[in-house]
């Protein structure tokens, strides 16, 4: 009994000592993803903070999005087994402050966010209070491969500022010649409606917060062009994000039209090389406010509470760095939402993927003319909903309107909780 | 233990204590950490099944039984419900009949090799549950391995979406299903009929019972106890079921394919956190589970 006793006041003093030192200061720990993007840009600022603070103590982790997501809600409120640090996506940001404002420290007024854009600053920012330290821009590019255009008899200023009944013109006319679809995406998983809806500036909620799906006149337009396109094999539906990388890699679309992170992925098929041209999307013909311009992904590092708040404020003044921006631009194109970033050396280097032009400055460009959009704690709860929606639409011949109605309904259900 | 101290006149505890005490000992540690980290946890869950509000503030719901209510008429819960039923009912009995004809058929003295087919069948569950499921998932996509194969052979004239339709999808989770727990199940019903005596098969022979008479009328009845606890495990199983649903079609297309596990996961952790509302699903399992295997219990158990 005694043997018993001892054993588990060891298992718990052994508990008691793992939670001291997890708060122990001068260190800095950092939890994000993918080693070739953000995990990347984090190296490159530990090591300039190294430089300056040899003794400091920043160790990075990674861990996929979902896991951190995962590991915020299993905690519940404990942030002694979260780190310092993390990452966040932009969509995911309102729902995790509103659920545990406990987790994330507030920044108003003691991190400078000035001179960061307010459309991103806006996906962190909960009650009129700073969250979140914005990172990278999810502006979205549409990129064409030339030769294959050069084949139908277009030119990439064919396809700029264009409308997407003019885009479904080229896109037929595309296939036809060269047996090639222009776009492809994952079934379900709406990057492709939810950037054209972003365009022309609308949201699955409205400013008060209500669901805005059935009377949305932009989604139900945005749904017919998604419709015609996937009935007439414009654009090829797949079942994974592998494939997806795949009808890039093997060479089977045209097309990609995503946030401007995929440039990493198009940039590291060397065979690929030259053959691409950037330029911005399709606008929506009839919605209101519409654009060439959209966002998709991006995401922001919040600070945890019950840490060294202030080391990690120290180490994040790296992100109002100039020097910092363009040291990561070439190893990772990770557009920068810093304003001044655009000055520094790196943003005006041509690209040789997209034979020399200076595809960075653009895209910066593009950012600078992106609607915002409104996301809040339900964001996802909608998102799925309207998947469902359009995969019932499209596998099934659905009705829009029944299947909107219907997709709003279930959102309202989990609102009404 | 305070007896023994608190009678001077008896300090040594009998035999018959002591043993019970030892007995006591060596089960006090299990149980505590069944009570530890099984049942209280379950009784937390029921307590939270019956509130509501953000995570780190709940409060009791009004009324208390308020999430349950909102289950009947959540919709994307209802087709989670039919989904599950649907696998169960028509995996199930295909997987057990198979593992009964395999386990007969592997327990023919006369059949060479018997050890490989054994090893082969009972393979799939040594195989992770996710990376199977991811395995799946590959042959099956539209330019996979078994739209290749079908369409070289002739069997298919296009290529079948199989993830992406609300049929082919399930068949999908369904064959999975079997191919990794058919084996798993066949080593109960193998090392059942390792107790039935040989000579019974043989005077049945002698009798003129052919090889499907032998196995109807002697196997089978002889394994009755076997069956029905296989036939527990695999529903209580199937009705947990999880890894297939997320890895292997992603609930999709639609909900078409979501299991009642992943759809209590997603309510965690993909939307907006309820964590009442998950506790209270994972409570309609249980009762699902406790039910089906009552009846189960009834109708099997003929002693």
């Amino acid at each position: 009994m005694k043997k018993l006793v001892s054993l588990l006041l060891a298992i718990a003093m052994t508990f008691t000592f793992c939670g001291a030192l997890a708060e122990e200061d001068g260190k800095i720990t950092i939890w994000t993803w993918d080693p070739t993007f953000n995990i990347k840009a984090m190296e490159i600022a530990r090591d300039m903070y190294l430089e300056e603070h040899p003794d400091a103590q920043i160790e990075i982790v990674e861990r996929l999005s979902e896991d951190i997501e995962t590991a915020v809600i299993a905690s519940n409120g404990d942030t002694s087994t979260l780190p310092d640090i993390l990452l966040v996506q932009d969509n995911s940001f309102q729902k995790f402050v509103t659920n545990y404002p406990e987790v994330y420290a507030d920044l108003t007024g003691k991190y400078d966010l000035t001179d960061f854009a307010p459309g991103k600053v806006a996906y962190s920012t909960i009650d009129g209070k700073n969250y979140g330290i914005p990172f990278d821009a999810g502006t979205v590019t549409a990129t064409y491969r030339v030769d294959y255009l050069e084949e139908a008899g277009y030119t990439v200023e064919d396809l700029t500022d264009i409308d997407w009944n003019r885009f479904l013109e080229i896109g037929r006319d595309v296939k036809e010649k060269t047996g090639r679809a222009m776009l492809s995406g994952q079934a379900g998983a709406v990057d492709m409606v939810m950037i054209m809806l972003q365009s022309c500036g609308s949201s699955l909620f409205n400013e008060d917060g209500s669901v805005n799906l059935k009377d949305n006149a932009a989604l139900k337009e945005v749904i017919s062009i998604y419709k015609t396109m996937v009935d007439e094999g414009i654009f090829i539906e797949v079942n994974t994000w592998d494939e997806y990388i795949g009808t890039i890699s093997n060479q089977t679309v045209v097309s990609t039209m995503t946030g401007c992170w995929i440039l990493s992925t198009i940039m590291s098929l060397p065979e690929q090389k030259g053959l691409w041209a950037l330029t911005n999307i399709p606008k929506l013909p009839n919605a209101e406010g519409a654009t060439n311009y959209s966002n998709n992904g991006g995401s922001s590092w919040a600070i945890i509470n019950g840490k060294d708040i202030d080391l990690a404020l120290d180490f994040m003044q790296i992100y109002r760095n100039v020097d910092f921006y363009s040291a990561i631009l070439p190893e990772t194109s990770a557009i920068a939402t810093y304003t001044p970033a655009k000055d520094g050396p790196a943003y005006t280097a041509g690209s040789d993927y997209f034979n020399g032009e200076p595809i960075f400055a653009t895209i910066l460009e593009y950012g600078a003319q992106t609607p915002s959009n409104i996301t809040g704690a339900y964001y996802y709860d909608a998102r799925d909903a309207l998947g469902t929606a359009i995969t019932n639409i499209i596998l099934q011949g659905g009705d829009v309107d029944t299947e909107l109605a219907t997709a709003e309904d279930t959102v309202n259900f989990t609102m009404g909780f | 233990m305070t007896n023994a101290v608190s009678s001077p006149k008896k300090r040594r505890l009998s035999m018959h204590q002591k043993q019970s005490l030892a007995g006591w000992a060596f089960l006090a540690p299990a149980t505590l950490l069944i009570f530890v980290l099984s049942f209280y946890p379950m009784f937390s869950a029921l307590l939270t099944s019956f509130k509501r509000g953000r995570p780190t503030a709940l409060e009791w719901s009004d009324p208390l039984i308020r999430n349950y209510q909102f289950m009947l008429r959540d919709k994307v819960f209802l087709q989670s419900v039919t989904n599950t039923l649907t696998y169960l009912i028509i995996q199930v009995p295909i997987m057990l009949a198979l593992a009964v004809i395999f386990a007969s058929l592997l327990n023919n003295r006369n059949l060479k090799l018997r050890g490989l087919f054994r090893t082969c069948i009972f393979l799939p569950c040594a195989t992770g549950l996710v990376a199977y499921s991811m395995i799946f998932r590959t042959l099956f996509t539209y330019d996979g391995m078994i739209n290749n194969v079908l369409l070289r052979f002739g069997i298919i004239s296009e290529a079948i979406n199989w993830l992406n339709d609300p049929v082919y999808a399930k068949a999908v989770i369904i064959i999975g299903l079997i191919w990794r727990w058919t084996g798993y199940n066949m080593v109960f019903y193998l090392s059942a009929m390792q107790s039935i005596e040989y000579s019974i098969y043989e005077a049945a022979r002698i009798d003129g019972a052919n090889g499907l008479q032998q196995l109807t009328r002697i196997t089978i009845p002889l394994l009755r106890p076997i069956i029905l606890v296989t036939a527990i495990m695999s529903t209580n199983g199937t009705l947990q079921l999880f890894d297939e649903s997320v890895n292997l079609t992603r609930g999709g297309p639609g909900n078409m394919t979501i299991t009642m596990s992943h759809y209590i996961y997603n309510t965690m952790f993909t939307k907006n956190p309820n964590f009442g509302y998950a506790a209270a699903m994972s409570f309609v399992i249980l009762v699902m589970v406790a039910v089906l295997a009552a009846i189960q219990m009834k109708v099997g158990d003929k002693r």
